[in-house]
């Protein structure tokens, strides 16, 4: 009887190593394990066998058939494994066929520069305000120190709807009523669309976009503005930019300021870009007028401050190197999707 | 202002090349417009005398001249120039030398003989007749006198000068002239400063003998001066003086005129020379003109006049256009005799108005419209005399025509070096300061703490502290300035509540697959018609622009589909297949006529095209919009004249009109030469921005099954599904999970008239578990609902 085991044994062995697929192998276990399977019958069989053998053998017929049953287990998962790989295989496909497209959103260039100088003076804690695009006369001009006639209204040709009622040419004017609203500590900025009567060309609109910045506190100097600046531009331009001043003229801030900033393109050595000069102008600055103050309701004994004006478009013109303005309010779809 | 630089060394000492000067003047407020060093790109070019000229066998135009350019033999060159005689001195451009503009000049044959240069035009050499008399004559230019052959042409022709152009800042008039400048160079440079002569002699004789001069109009004219001089000796002006002239840009003409301009643009004042002889009355009457006077200026032109323009006039007409320009008839001509010298402060903007108005813009009026200072008037005069008296150009006679008010004094500024430093921040010695503000002119005395300066009248824009901080520190440098990291409490910026919700709004639309556009804010006028608008029609009345670029941009929108349409336009026209844009921005409202700031309404624009948009893809943008919002909507069918009448609706956002949208109509889209379906909206954000958003509060997730039930309808084929839903679910009441539509069918086996639409509908409860009973007694009142609309239950 034992003789016989084995031989079951291994001829059960023998077919189940050669099982090419799934219903082999079932038919193999039918075979040797079923209910009727060779090796269960052989149990059966065992009546005829004297007490003390009977458990030996027993033994001897479950360890065969659980060293059947493993094998064949282990002949079920390989054969698995290589059906799955086959399936896989044959379901390889050209990944360089094109995609389905997503029907992909964004903001306009203006908007996403807009969004980042926000986000920037937002994180120094400027609140973010808006002001009417339609000014008067009083705060786009008189209220910044501009009176009537005065030469520097010669400096931006503004769009006029009625008698002292204009298209703002600076976002300045919200300055003033910031200042009128609130009371110092002030930290703002708005920003804004402005008008200014020029004929469009590549590099001018008659409408573009500005950002104006206020702060206005007690002991306020040209070091905190040229240290908000400096953070401005190492976030905007590069942590490596040098920022400098240059004296210049506006009638509502006083000293008046020219900010450049060290060009981008060569770091100061002088290129195309920078026009050899190693510089770029990038704003106006200023400490506020003590005029300004005053017709706001502050005392220029008591605080300080100082503004700046940021070309929103001309930022967004040199970061995307755009060399035509008009592209931003052509608003053809294939720019659109640059960005 | 252009200046150039050998004229400027007659004031101040520059002792620095023109790189360092350029670099260092504009971090002292003055930029550098551009910069021309005469006789830049000439090389190799020499003065050369012609030996010898023979003709050209091959060619009966081109001629063999001999050269001595200063070497041992002579050089010959070949040229094409017929006005030049042996013995001629003339430039030439040697072998390798180069010309204005890169031209290089190289030896080579022409027609078969040797040419080792050229000979020059003075067109080749950059010249204009203001340059060197003859310099613009057809051919080589003929030099002037006897030169060493071999001597560099630009020496020759003195071309040795940089002509510098400053930019002044509005603020600074008194920059804005050689005395100005030099001034600010001798501080930046830390350098002497000297002064013109401005003594004369005189001749005796007494002014009012001559003439008798009066001011009606005091407030235009705050300050009028007149000298006579006598037998004038009218001549070429100096070399020198004629140089400074050219190089500011203005035209030398005799010693006289050239005088008036030249002390103009020396002193910043402009003076003007009347011909004595020309004045009627020997009057000279500074007054308004007369509603219909006339005067034909220098240039030729004749200008009717009006009563606000305030004119010079003899005793019977108009003789000058006060600070703008002079009359003809009164001009100096060669054979003037006798002059009449004015110099005289006109109020700017008088002088503005009337230079407008007239259409003229001349150097005098701009320094009038700048500001002149009333104390220079006198300054101004005196240089001008001591110049006729150094020229030799008249006899001057004794005694001034002085009409003036009280004249400015200087101001006085008293403040402390703290009060300067608290607003730069930087620690200036205080000795710097004083010293830095005298040498601007600016007496300044310390006292301790206690500054005081005197301001003269010509720097009236320095006013207060913040001008001195600012001359302060534009001398001692703004290099100086360190940055402070910004300081104060600690807080984070806040936006407003319109700009958080429009943020949140363009994210959402950017996610479904929108573009931002940006439009301009005016727009065509014509729009309203393009639209369809009717007659009364709100959106017609546009705010007009008083100045726009053209009519194009002439009108402030109260729409933004035409904006809108007009890019789809451009899309469309550049073979863009599909788009989906929207943009933000504001329309204005106003009563007109314009009398106060309009209504500014912030408003949305989507527009939508392509062959996978439809109606429906724009309704589901909007729903999202509104839903974002915390709207609660309904759709009702409305009438834009731009929209296609069966394809566009109104809606409500919880019960105010927020919306329109539609299918544009074909014959507006066809003005816009879009052949295709466009889809838009012109979403209210106001409207949108006012809805208080509930709180959001998680609704638990359902516990109990949902049953679903069919119900297939055949209704009117006019029946809106909007109703339906609406009868299912107030039929349903609170079980009501959801409601779809999946089919709608007109067609074969549907009565003419009538369509068939399915719904499932999912019931659910959060209590439990729905019975079929509930769930049979929801269903029955549902169908009641939809019987009441008139559909029928389809078996």
């Amino acid at each position: 009887m034992k003789e016989k085991l084995e031989a079951i044994r291994l001829a059960a062995e023998a077919a189940a190593n050669e099982a090419l697929d799934e219903k082999q192998i079932e038919e193999i276990r039918v075979k040797y394990l079923g209910k009727k399977g060779e090796l269960t019958s052989l149990l059966k069989q065992m009546g005829g066998l004297s007490p003390e053998e009977r458990p030996k053998m027993g033994q001897l017929v479950n360890d065969a058939k659980a060293k059947v049953e493993s094998l064949i287990a282990e002949r079920r998962a390989r054969l698995k494994e290589k059906a799955t790989e086959l399936k896989l295989k044959a379901e390889t496909i050209d990944i360089t066929l094109p995609e389905k497209e997503v029907n992909r959103g964004g903001l306009h260039p203006l908007s996403i520069v807009t969004n980042d100088l926000i986000d920037i003076f937002q994180s120094m804690g400027f609140d973010v305000l808006d002001g009417p695009e339609v000014e008067t006369d009083y705060y786009n001009f008189e209220c910044l120190n501009v009176p009537a006639d005065h030469p520097a209204r010669d400096m931006q040709d503004t769009f006029y709807l009625a008698d002292k009622i204009l298209l703002r040419t600076q976002t300045s004017a919200a300055q003033i009523r910031t200042m009128e609203n609130r009371k110092p500590p002030i930290r703002i900025i708005c920003p804004g669309r402005v008008f200014r009567a020029d004929e469009v060309d590549a590099t001018h609109s008659p409408v573009f976009h500005q950002l104006e910045g206020l702060v206005v506190d007690k002991g306020v100097t040209m070091c905190d503005l040229m240290g908000v600046l400096e953070q401005f531009a190492h976030e905007i331009y590069g942590k490596d930019v040098k920022v400098r001043f240059r004296p210049s003229f506006f009638p509502f801030t006083e000293p008046s300021v020219e900010v450049d900033v060290s060009c981008t393109e060569c770091g100061g050595e002088g290129c195309r870009v920078c026009k050899g000069e190693g510089w770029i102008e990038i704003l106006g600055a200023g400490m506020v007028h003590p005029n300004v103050l005053r017709s706001c309701g502050i005392d220029p004994d008591v605080y300080s401050g100082f503004a700046f004006g940021i070309g929103i478009d001309r930022i967004t013109t040199t970061r995307y190197k755009i060399s035509d303005i008009r592209l931003l309010f052509e608003n053809d779809k294939r720019f659109l999707e640059q960005f | 202002m252009k200046v150039s630089l050998n004229h400027l060394k007659r004031y101040v000492d520059i002792n620095v090349g023109v790189e360092e000067l350029i670099e260092k003047m504009p971090l002292a407020g003055f930029e550098i417009e551009s910069v021309t060093r005469q006789g830049e790109g000439i090389k190799r070019v020499v003065a050369a005398k012609i030996l010898k000229i023979t003709p050209h066998e091959n060619s009966d135009h081109l001629q063999i001249c001999q050269m001595d350019v200063g070497e041992n033999a002579p050089v010959q060159i070949v040229t094409g120039a017929q006005n030049i005689s042996e013995g001629d001195y003339v430039p030439a451009a040697l072998d390798d030398s180069f010309l204005p503009g890169g031209v290089h000049i190289v030896s080579g044959k022409l027609r078969g003989v040797d040419s080792h240069g050229m000979l020059c035009s003075g067109e080749e050499l950059g010249l204009t007749e203001a340059d060197y008399e003859g310099a613009e004559v057809h051919g080589i230019l003929i030099l002037k006198g006897e030169h060493k052959p071999g001597t560099d042409i630009k020496e020759v022709l003195g071309l040795d000068d940089t002509i510098i152009d400053f930019s002044i800042t509005s603020n600074r008039p008194d920059a804005g002239s050689f005395l100005g400048i030099a001034k600010e160079i001798s501080v930046v440079l830390n350098t002497q400063f000297k002064a013109p002569e401005t003594e004369y002699k005189t001749v005796g004789g007494d002014i009012n003998d001559y003439i008798s001069v009066s001011v009606q109009n005091d407030d235009l004219c705050p300050r009028y001066m007149g000298r006579m001089v006598k037998n004038l000796r009218i001549n070429p002006s100096p070399d020198w003086m004629q140089k400074a002239i050219i190089a500011a840009g203005m035209r030398p003409i005799n010693n006289i005129v050239d005088i008036t301009n030249f002390v103009m643009l020396e002193t910043g004042q402009p003076m003007h020379a009347f011909n004595y002889n020309d004045l009627k009355d020997k009057k000279i009457i500074v007054r308004n003109a007369r509603e219909g006077e006339k005067i034909v200026t220098l240039d030729g032109n004749e200008f009717n006049l009006t009563e606000d323009m305030l004119v010079i006039a003899d005793g019977q007409n108009p003789s000058c256009l006060a600070g703008i320009m002079g009359g003809k008839e009164s001009e100096i001509e060669d054979d003037t005799t006798d002059l009449f010298l004015e110099a005289a402060k006109f109020r700017r903007d008088n002088v503005r108005h009337t230079a407008h108005a007239l259409g003229i813009h001349t150097e005098s009026c701009a320094r009038f419209e700048k500001g002149t200072d009333i104390n220079n008037v006198e300054y101004a005069m005196n240089r001008a005399l001591s110049l006729i008296y150094e020229l030799d150009a008249g006899d001057i006679i004794d005694g001034a025509a002085d009409i003036h008010g009280k004249l400015d004094e200087n101001r006085i500024i008293k403040t402390t070096t703290k009060k300067i430093l608290e607003l730069i921040g930087v620690d200036v010695p205080s000795d710097t300061m004083v010293s830095i503000l005298n040498k601007l002119g600016l007496k300044t005395t310390l006292d301790g703490d206690n500054l005081t300066v005197s301001v003269p009248s010509i720097r009236s824009d320095v006013e207060g502290r913040a001008d001195l901080a600012e001359e302060i520190m534009r001398i001692y440098g703004y290099n100086h300035i360190k940055g402070r990291p910004m300081r104060g409490e600690v807080t984070r910026g806040k936006k407003l509540a319109e700009r958080e919700k429009s943020d949140k709004i363009k994210s959402l639309l950017c996610a479904a697959g929108l573009r931002e556009i940006a439009t301009y804010s005016f727009i065509n006028p014509a729009a309203a018609d393009i639209l369809n608008l009717s007659a009364d029609d709100e959106r017609r009345n546009m705010i007009k622009i008083i100045n726009p670029l053209g009519d194009e941009y002439s009108a402030l929108r109260t729409q933004l589909i035409w904006s809108m349409l007009s890019v789809i336009s451009t899309n469309v026209s550049r073979k863009c297949e599909s788009a989906r844009f929207f943009e933000i921005s504001k329309r204005f409202f106003a009563e007109l006529p314009l009398k106060a700031q309009p209504q500014e309404i912030p408003t949305m624009s989507i527009g939508i095209y392509g062959e996978d948009e439809d109606f429906f893809t724009l309704k589901g943008i909007i729903e999202a919009v509104m839903k974002l919002c915390g709207a609660h909507t309904r759709y009702e069918r409305s009438n834009e004249p731009y929209l296609h009448p069966g394809r566009q609706a109104v809606v409500f956002a919880n019960n105010t009109p927020a919306a329109v949208f539609g299918e544009v109509h074909p014959a507006v889209a066809e003005k816009f030469g879009i052949d295709t379906r466009v889809y838009v909206a012109e979403i209210k954000l106001d409207v949108l921005y006012a809805i208080n958003k509930r709180k959001l509060i998680y609704k638990p997730l359902p516990k109990y099954p949902a049953v679903e039930r069919d119900f297939s309808l055949l209704t009117d084929i006019d029946m809106p599904v909007g109703e339906l839903q609406n009868a299912i679910s107030s039929g349903a009441g609170r079980l009501l999970e959801k409601i779809k539509l999946f089919d709608i069918y007109t067609g074969s086996q549907i009565p003419e008239g009538k369509k068939s639409i399915a719904f499932s509908v999912w019931l659910r409860s959060s209590e439990g578990t729905l019975t079929e009973e509930q769930t049979e007694a929801a269903c029955t009142r549902i169908i009641d609902k939809l019987q009441k609309l008139g559909a029928e239950l389809r078996k």
